[in-house]
């Protein structure tokens, strides 16, 4: 047990000792925080009372994505570095390696998420303050309700599920450009066009799996209603069984290969 | 007991490449063995194989009596330099042996007394990426130190170190040995090792070829006469003739075989005149280069 306390702290100072996390903060306020700003200041006020602040938080759609590629980040790093060799030289058991480091990104990314999330809704709400703006989802009832709080945690949860997806996927494959740049291009193009020719099949992939758990039950953002859909629970289990299937892969590989 | 059991250990690479075949050694408690071979040799991937980090393809391998991975909390037991990368660019001296230490077990006060052991200090709080080779070598060294292990496996520990840190790292690895722990040392500068370990491996094509105590070894290897002489061809013709192993050099040779008086008396038979004559006890590059399968030009 102290074994695997020392195995977490050293994640965390790993982390906390390069710029890794903070780029990804950073890149996520860029993504998400920054459009939220613009569109609050620059959208005529009648467009923003209309409903239209609600696209002014959805640069958060995009956060997982990059954790992600955080996550894969973190694995391919050690490899890329050569770190991997000290990480299996204080710890043989190359498993609980993995298994800490799935722990970890996935608690580092939901928190990111979470500061990220605060940060768009206080620009929103200090932004529609300041030009006297009602959003009509960002009242004190709307925010304490529980149907509020669950879809906010839903995100959180998916965005570490997603972070700690792309750890075992650096862990499967290493090598660290290819990997992102293949995540990248399977997220943003093949499973759109998988969901736009095989609807049915479409909505069991992963990226589609995480979506829905955040959006609560539409596959994509744009798409037209009335494609099938997975349930919270049904997308949740979905998720976690691609995060089983890669970690385990990951874990088995990463037992057999030779680190020279 | 021995420290280091190597047995049967052989690794490959894909279908073609036998990078280490059937080697056995074992290497005892407080002393320092060095490690010798050419480039491929497979030192390298042995040293690795002995801390889990390349699977062998068969073979036992024993440190301190069982797998390196049953070790309970390794890096306190075995100490290990398998070259100067392994530290990320970004992140200081410092923190990369807080790093290790911390997933180690290993408390913080140790980071700073092996800091100051390899001389460091100074520039523990730069990033590894200002670092010069020499210094990424001394924090891999410090690395390896964190845990005051009993087992010390070194791969090349000199490389870019300067002539003082190469006196500082002799000195420090005997004090090592004499407190009764065990090195086993890889290096290409073998009077590094000839100065400093107690007995040597050799490794060529993946195969120990020979090993031993350093003194052992170079007694059962033929000393090389040298001789000078105007007609340094003609006298070689002679000692081909005879059976001696001879190499050429304009006006110097090197022969292997008959002994000093001999080729001087055969020079003196046959009207050679010879400027100098004398015999030379193999050093350890000899028996290294005479072992590996190499010939030193004369």
């Amino acid at each position: 047990m102290a074994d695997l306390l020392h195995l977490f702290r050293a994640e965390f100072l790993k982390l906390s000792s390069t710029r890794t996390a903070l780029g990804l903060f950073i890149a996520a306020i860029v993504v998400s925080v920054l459009p939220a700003v613009l569109v609050m200041s620059l959208v005529t006020r009648h467009a923003l009372s209309d409903g239209g602040a609600s696209i002014a938080a959805s640069g958060l759609t995009v956060v997982p994505i990059l954790a992600v590629v955080f996550g894969i980040l973190g694995m391919t790093n050690e490899y890329r570095h050569g770190t991997i060799t000290y990480t299996y030289l204080t710890t043989p058991r190359r498993g609980i390696v993995i298994i800490v480091k799935l722990v970890c990104y996935g608690i580092v990314g939901a928190v990111v998420m979470a500061a990220t999330a605060l940060l768009v809704v206080l620009s929103i709400a200090v932004i529609g303050g300041i030009r006297d703006i009602a959003i009509p989802w960002l009242t004190a009832s709307n925010i304490s309700d529980p149907g509020t709080l669950r879809d906010a945690a839903m995100f959180l949860v998916a965005t570490g599920l997603m972070t700690a997806f792309g750890v075992s996927l650096g862990a499967l494959f290493r090598a660290q450009v290819p990997t992102v740049a293949g995540v990248v291009v399977w997220a943003l193009a093949v499973e759109s066009i998988i969901t736009v020719i095989k609807p049915r099949v479409g909505i069991y992939l992963p990226f589609a799996a995480f979506q829905q758990l955040t959006m609560g039950g539409t596959t994509h953002v744009g798409e037209p209603v009335g494609l099938p859909t997975l349930t919270r629970p049904e997308a949740f289990l979905v998720a976690i069984a691609y995060i089983a299937v890669f970690s385990v892969a990951a874990v088995f590989t990463s037992m057999r290969r030779d680190v020279t | 007991m021995p420290v280091i059991e190597v047995e049967g250990l052989s690794k490959r690479f894909g279908k073609k490449v036998l990078a280490v075949d059937d080697v056995s050694f074992s290497v005892a408690a407080g002393t320092i063995t060095g490690f010798l071979g050419p480039n491929g040799a497979g030192k390298t991937t042995t040293m690795r194989m002995l801390v889990d980090l390349v699977r062998p393809t068969s073979g036992v391998v024993r440190v301190l009596g069982g797998r390196y991975r049953d070790l309970s909390r390794p890096a306190t037991h075995v100490g290990a330099l398998l070259g100067a990368s392994g530290f990320h660019p970004g992140r200081s001296g410092r923190n990369a042996l807080r790093v290790v230490a911390t997933s180690a077990g290993i408390g913080s006060d140790r980071v700073d007394a092996t800091l100051e052991m390899v001389e460091l200090t100074g520039a523990a709080r730069r990033a590894v990426k200002g670092y010069s080779t020499g210094m990424r070598q001394r924090l891999a060294l410090a690395c390896a130190l964190l845990g005051d292990p009993e087992v010390l496996l070194l791969d090349e520990p000199a490389n870019g170190l300067d002539p003082e840190g190469m006196r500082w790292l002799r000195r420090f690895l005997r004090e090592r040995a004499d407190e009764g722990r065990t090195v086993l040392i890889s290096s290409h500068v073998l009077a590094e090792i000839e100065q400093t370990a107690d007995n040597v491996l050799i490794l060529s094509r993946g195969k120990i070829v020979a090993q031993g105590p350093i003194a052992t070894l170079a007694a059962s290897t033929a000393p090389v006469v040298r001789a000078r002489s105007p007609q340094a061809e003609k006298l070689e013709g002679l000692l081909r003739a005879k059976g001696a192993g001879v190499n050429r050099a304009d006006s110097a040779l090197a022969v292997r075989g008959p002994s000093s008086a001999e080729v001087g008396e055969l020079a003196q038979a046959n009207g050679i005149v010879l400027h100098e004559l004398f015999t030379e006890q193999p050093s350890l590059e000899d028996l290294f280069l005479q072992i590996a399968g190499t010939r030193r030009e004369a």
